[in-house]
């Protein structure tokens, strides 16, 4: 039973608190290469699960790609429009880095792969799920690699640097 | 006893060293100290932390695709014990290391020598475009100060006299004033 002043002393070497309980093992979130699994493996499962009671939501508004359950379809669908959920299709364009990679890259064996491009498109809602849209996970092709990049080459920078090459060619 | 290479940074583990996570689905991560863990916790990318070499492979800072990294590989082949093969690998890995360690260092000074041409070349170009900004070279100096010679002496020369003796001669009506405003 210590007084509220107490409390805040022994608190005030510990940092942010917030931060710390996150990355606690009990609060554990699933790693990229395990939503990724899931993608693959079992997103159908995943978007039509049993009520469970324990869950927010009754686990029936669950996003894949961030693994998080919502309270209803409307907290699901705003979190669609968030910073967080774009950024987390971002990240999981790319192949999940695996140890392979990281032995590779110590110098066991050529490394001499990008990780390969994914599209990733937000979940289909239910209506659209239900009109028999699925989730898939497809890499994009050579061609629209390269469009891409075309895109990409546009901004100034770019552009100068080719000139100052054809300068020293020259 | 095997030497295993951490998940995140890939630096060498030996035994006794750096943690291992077991995750839930029973994968495996190997961290080879807390500064990786922590980084493995928050989630963060492997190829997108410039410390990393997976970040040096594939932003081509090092030496990535070469025939003496094909030696030593995990192959999961057994191998029955042989004296004279064991004493075989160990010299063969002085002279491997010896030339892996020549490539890389090479493949780095190539990358940047590529940078300091680039450097030299905007310095000339820089100090094309604006030459009026720094100081003439030795040459064009010697022609100006030869010209400056010339002037001085095509000058008209200038008498000097004191004020009061000047206001004397004017009061007296010896000078105009019109030849005072022209010495001026």
């Amino acid at each position: 039973m210590g007084r509220p002043q107490a409390k805040a002393k022994n608190h005030r070497h510990n940092g942010n608190l917030k931060n710390k309980r996150s990355l606690r093992l009990k609060r554990k979130t699933k790693d990229l290469d395990e939503i990724d699994r899931d993608l693959k493996e079992k997103p159908d499962e995943l978007l039509n699960q049993e009520i469970d009671l324990d869950a927010p939501g009754f686990a029936q508004h669950y996003c894949l790609h961030c693994s998080k359950y919502f309270i209803n379809q409307r907290a699901l669908e705003d979190h669609f429009k968030t910073k967080v959920h774009k950024r987390r299709l971002k990240e999981l364009q790319d192949d999940p880095y695996t140890q392979e990679e990281a032995e590779k890259a110590a110098g066991h064996g050529s490394f001499n792969k990008l990780p390969a491009k994914r599209k990733m498109e937000t979940q289909p809602t239910k209506e659209e799920y239900n009109a028999g849209k699925r989730v898939k996970v497809e890499y994009y092709t050579q061609q629209e690699l390269d469009s891409m990049k075309k895109k990409n080459r546009k901004s100034l920078n770019d552009s100068k640097l080719s000139v100052d090459d054809q300068e020293m060619k020259n | 006893m095997r030497i295993e290479t951490c998940y995140f940074c890939s630096s060498k583990i030996y035994p006794g060293h750096g943690m291992l996570f077991v995750r839930n689905d029973c994968k495996q991560f190997r961290f080879c100290r807390k500064k990786c863990r922590k980084a493995f916790q928050r989630k963060k990318n492997p190829r997108k932390a410039k410390w990393t070499k997976a970040y040096r492979k594939l932003a081509g800072k090092e030496l990535t695709i070469d025939p003496c990294f094909e030696f030593e590989k995990r192959r999961n082949v057994p191998v029955k014990y042989d004296r004279e093969l064991w004493t075989k690998t160990i010299d063969a890995i002085k002279k491997i290391n010896e030339i892996k360690e020549r490539r890389e260092r090479h493949f780095v000074m190539e990358r940047l020598r590529k940078g300091t041409q680039r450097e030299i070349h905007n310095d000339i170009r820089d100090v094309q475009k604006n030459l009026s900004l720094i100081r003439a070279p030795e040459g064009i100096r010697k022609k100006d100060t030869e010209d400056e010679m010339k002037m001085e002496e095509d000058e008209e020369e200038i008498e000097y006299m004191p004020a009061l003796e000047m206001e004397k001669k004017l009061s007296a009506g010896i000078m105009d004033i019109d030849t005072v405003k022209m010495k001026n």
